[in-house]
């Protein structure tokens, strides 16, 4: 009647054996999907520019060498940055494909929008890329970033306050620096990353709300700089970053509250201060009272958007250019309109899956640093990526910033692939943490033995 | 630590959440309102895919050519000039000057948007020049023709005519009305400025007793045995600081309230309305569409209006004779009328019969479908019978057609205080009847009385539809 039951001993090689049989061959499994995606994406970025470049001999009669040269080039530095710079990183695969594949879908797009501004942001990709890189390396290397935060509060508000002094505006906002070398380029963009940094190292500081300060004055001051250039869309993402990071640190809800107060007070004053801000909202109330006028922009966006039905006109077709802005804000537009509306809410999707991907590997990171990191820069990203696509399709009024990797934008880009390589540098400390715990159990488990 | 993994998986959930709602609203206003967005006049690619496709035909329901491009790639319209004229509105013209016409509200059909990838690659292979389809309506031009030939007697106005069980639309005609073949200097011309506008679905009016139906309709539903009520009409009704007042200054003296309605009696259904209250009237209001946003697939019609923000009596009182703020549409109002003659349910009005590719393939269409349930077949039933009495012993009278059941209600709209100004004369009906399902609604701008002006119209227009088999 009694079964024996088994011993300690044997159940401890049963789950061995079992761990044997199974562990490698599902780590294996992941890197074959893993290589599997990279094909995919090598194979999308090489067909659509052969799409372009037929399109462009049929339609002209033509060669277009730029998207020939880009069918060759644009799937190798995929390649690159996946095998040759993320793996000996060991950045999580899956954040890595999911921005090779959103970065060149941008360059794709620009491309056919036009070919000088796809390649110029192919030629950012590389900087990107390397940016990513030094991210990911900088979160392996670097230890004390307290006295680095220190460093990087003034050298944050003196990039930020350049185009203040030296600065071209652009749509309103006055937000741009141009460089004799780089061109062109937006410090707000380049400062978020100081921001997550710094909040990251403040908030996680073991003296409570005190130690919290200078974070909160830092964030502060770069909104006041914000506000002084009129950028309030980058201001908008600041502030939400800053005060949703700040209740997951403190879980202090009174004070989050009274911050979500003044933001919603700092929105009424702006409401009745700026013109350019009502009108947006009077916009997103109703575009179709100026249709000609005002409400041009988003009257054209919403027509790409339903031209494209539902799987769209095709890569290149339709005429997304008559959208101001197609190339930055309006990208989701556009890429609705060739691609189609069921594409566009596949990539709202990996959008998701991205930012979901960053909060698990929040969730597993051992310091309250790396944990705040992620979360920041997942936060920053999904809140981006909501903000924009939520004002195309007029779900919010439209704020000026741009979809993450996918906008043309040189340091929008740079500083998103800077983002995602913090969170793969987090993500491989987490990675190391978890081997080293599994062979410290192990070791202490054989020396039981 | 461990707090703070509670709170970054909570603020995962609120992010995801914000994206549900961006992918929810997404697909939502795509679905309902894509198809406005892309028709609309200023979309560049309308213009655009002109210059590559031949514009296909748009035919009424009998087959009648009522738009087609000739040999010069230019659009042309019917030869007579009345036929022409008279359903202007419905057809409008391919640049979009009239707004929403089907010219441009189909034109991702007439223009072949909806044609697939097969049929593309075909064209591609072939080499012959895409054709979009051609579009089939409802209306019968005949029909319409010969409404606008009643209506061009009068300063302005409009008939439209609805098959009750389908929604469809068999007649649809606004006047003053145009021709599109003059179009510019339609537009040079600042007099002939209301020209351009459909009154069917554009025009807004206040819809004066014929309002009733739907105040009877509330006192049916929140009033228990009001069938049986009488009124004693002494030709006014003081509120708070206005007085309702009978129509041409009659005094009905002592009747019930089917009586009432048959009559027309202001006093009795301003004390109905005083009665019910703005909640109850407001209610049964909403429920046969005033202030909805209609999402029609294939016309669009502005939204009725039942103010309720200002809660005053006498806004009440005026409001249960269809005075004060309230303003309809005529095609709302046949919808109205359609609604009680298929025991209260509402159908979504239709415009477009079917659509064939150059191929001579149809496209699937969606089906006819309800667009609401206005009230309860009950009420609609006692509702059929008032109107029903309203037209064999009433204001209506001259609605009648030997051998058919008419029902309908008369209104005279008050559009200006002024009472040297005439008012706007209504009437809306039915016909009950299986094989001759027809819900109408005629307006006739400052015509004077609804009983003497309008219901004659409606009843030329309902027997030619009856004669030819609708």
């Amino acid at each position: 009647m009694s079964r024996k039951r088994p011993t300690r001993e044997a159940r401890k090689q049963k789950k061995d054996r079992r761990a044997l049989r199974t562990r490698k061959p599902a780590r294996r499994r992941g890197r074959d999907a893993a290589s599997l995606t990279l094909s995919a994406v090598m194979f999308f970025c090489a067909s659509a520019c052969l799409l372009l470049a037929l399109k462009s001999l049929l339609n002209e009669g033509r060669v277009d060498w730029g998207a020939l040269a880009l069918m060759v080039a644009l799937p190798l530095v995929c390649w690159l940055c996946v095998r040759v710079v993320a793996r000996p990183l060991r950045a999580d695969p899956m954040l890595v494909l999911l921005m090779t594949f959103l970065v060149s879908l941008g360059i794709v797009l620009l491309y056919g929008l036009d070919p000088e501004r796809g390649l110029r942001q192919s030629v950012i990709y590389l900087l990107g890329i390397a940016m990513f890189a030094g991210c990911a390396l900088s979160i392996r290397l670097i230890h004390d970033w307290h006295a680095l935060s220190w460093l990087m509060i003034p050298a944050g508000l003196v990039l930020l306050l350049l185009p203040v002094a030296i600065g071209e505006e652009q749509g309103g906002a006055k937000n741009w620096i141009s460089m004799p070398v780089i061109g062109s380029f937006q410090p707000s963009e380049l400062v978020k990353l100081a921001l997550l940094l710094t909040l990251a190292e403040f908030f996680s500081s073991p003296r409570g709300f005190r130690g919290m300060l200078p974070g909160l004055a830092f964030s502060a001051a770069c909104l006041g700089v914000l506000m002084l250039q009129k950028d309030l869309g980058t201001a908008l993402m600041y502030y939400l970053v800053t005060l949703l990071l700040f209740w997951a640190a403190s879980s202090n809800l009174p004070l989050t509250l009274l911050g979500a107060l003044g933001g919603v007070g700092a929105a009424v004053v702006g409401y009745r201060m700026f013109a350019h801000v009502r009108t947006r909202v009077a916009i997103w109330l109703n575009p179709w009272s100026d249709a000609l006028g005002k409400g041009y922009q988003l009257v054209q966006a919403l027509m790409a958007i339903s031209s494209g039905g539902l799987f769209g006109l095709g890569l290149g077709m339709g005429q997304s250019r008559v959208i101001p802005a197609y190339s930055t804000d309006f990208i989701f537009a556009v890429l609705c309109e060739q691609f189609g509306i069921l594409f566009g809410l596949c990539v709202v999707a990996l959008y998701v899956i991205l930012v979901m991907r960053g909060i698990s590997i929040a969730l597993r990171a051992r310091t309250p640093f790396q944990a705040l990191l992620a979360l920041g820069v997942s936060l920053m990203i999904g809140l981006q990526t909501f903000v924009i696509i939520g004002g195309v399709v007029k779900l919010i009024p439209l704020t000026g910033i741009t979809m993450p990797f996918v906008s043309y934008g040189g340091t929008s880009l740079v500083s998103c692939m800077g983002m995602v390589g913090l969170l793969c540098g987090v993500s491989a400390q987490n990675e190391k943490d978890r081997a080293e715990d599994e062979r410290l159990t192990q070791g202490a488990e054989e020396g039981e033995a | 630590m461990k707090r703070l993994r509670n709170n970054i998986r909570l603020l995962a959930l609120g992010l995801a959440c914000l994206f549900v709602g961006l992918v929810a609203y997404f697909s939502y206003s795509v679905y309902f309102y894509g198809g406005r967005w892309f028709a609309s006049a200023t979309n560049p690619r309308l213009a655009d895919q002109k210059q590559h496709v031949i514009m296909g035909d748009l035919v009424d329901r009998t087959g009648l050519v009522l738009a087609t491009t000739d040999a010069d790639g230019q659009r042309s319209y019917p030869q007579y000039s009345d036929l022409r004229r008279a359903v202007s509105h419905v057809v409008g013209d391919s640049g979009g000057v009239v707004a929403n016409g089907a010219e441009t509200f189909m034109a991702s059909y007439l223009l072949g948007f909806e044609s697939g990838a097969f049929e593309r690659l075909r064209l591609l292979f072939t080499g012959e020049q895409a054709r979009g389809d051609t579009v089939r309506l409802t209306i019968d031009a005949k029909l319409c023709e010969y409404a606008s030939s009643l209506l061009s007697r009068h300063e302005g106005g409009a008939i439209v005519v609805m098959n009750y069980r389908t929604g469809e639309l068999l007649c649809s005609t606004s006047y003053p009305d145009f021709d599109p073949r003059s179009l510019s200097s339609v537009l040079q011309n600042s007099e002939d400025n209301g020209a351009l506008i459909n009154r069917v679905t554009q025009g807004f009016y206040p819809p004066g007793s014929t309002f009733k139906i739907l105040t009877l309709a509330s006192a049916l539903e929140n009033i228990s045995g009001v069938m049986s009520r009488t009124y004693n009409c002494t030709g006014a009704l003081t509120v708070d600081r206005t007085t309702v007042t009978e129509a041409s200054s009659q005094v009905h003296g002592v009747l019930s309230v089917q009586e009432a309605f048959a009559e027309s009696c202001n006093t009795a259904f301003a004390s109905l309305a005083l009665e019910l209250g703005y909640g109850r009237l407001a209610q049964t209001a909403s429920s046969f569409g005033f202030g909805d946003n209609f999402l029609f697939r294939d016309l669009i019609v502005y939204n009725s209006q039942y103010p309720t923000d200002n809660q005053s009596l006498d806004d009440l009182a005026w409001s249960g004779v269809g005075q004060g703020r309230v303003l309809a549409t005529p095609l709302h109002m046949a919808m109205v009328a359609a609604a009680v003659a298929n025991d209260g349910v509402m159908m979504e009005p239709r415009l477009m019969l079917s659509a064939t590719t150059a191929q001579g393939q149809s496209r699937t269409l969606q089906p006819t479908r309800t667009y609401r349930r206005a009230c309860s077949a009950e009420i609609a039933s006692a509702l059929r019978g008032a109107m029903v009495a309203c037209v064999q012993s009433g204001t209506g009278r001259q609605a009648q057609i030997s051998g058919y059941t008419v029902g309908g209600k008369t209104g005279s709209a008050e559009s200006s205080d002024d009472k040297e100004i005439k008012t706007h004369a209504w009437f809306v009906g039915f016909v009950e009847s299986d094989e001759h399902p027809l819900a109408i609604a005629v307006v006739i701008e400052h015509g004077g009385s609804g009983g003497s002006i309008a219901t004659p119209i409606a009843q030329r227009v309902l027997s030619r539809a009856i004669e030819q088999g609708y």
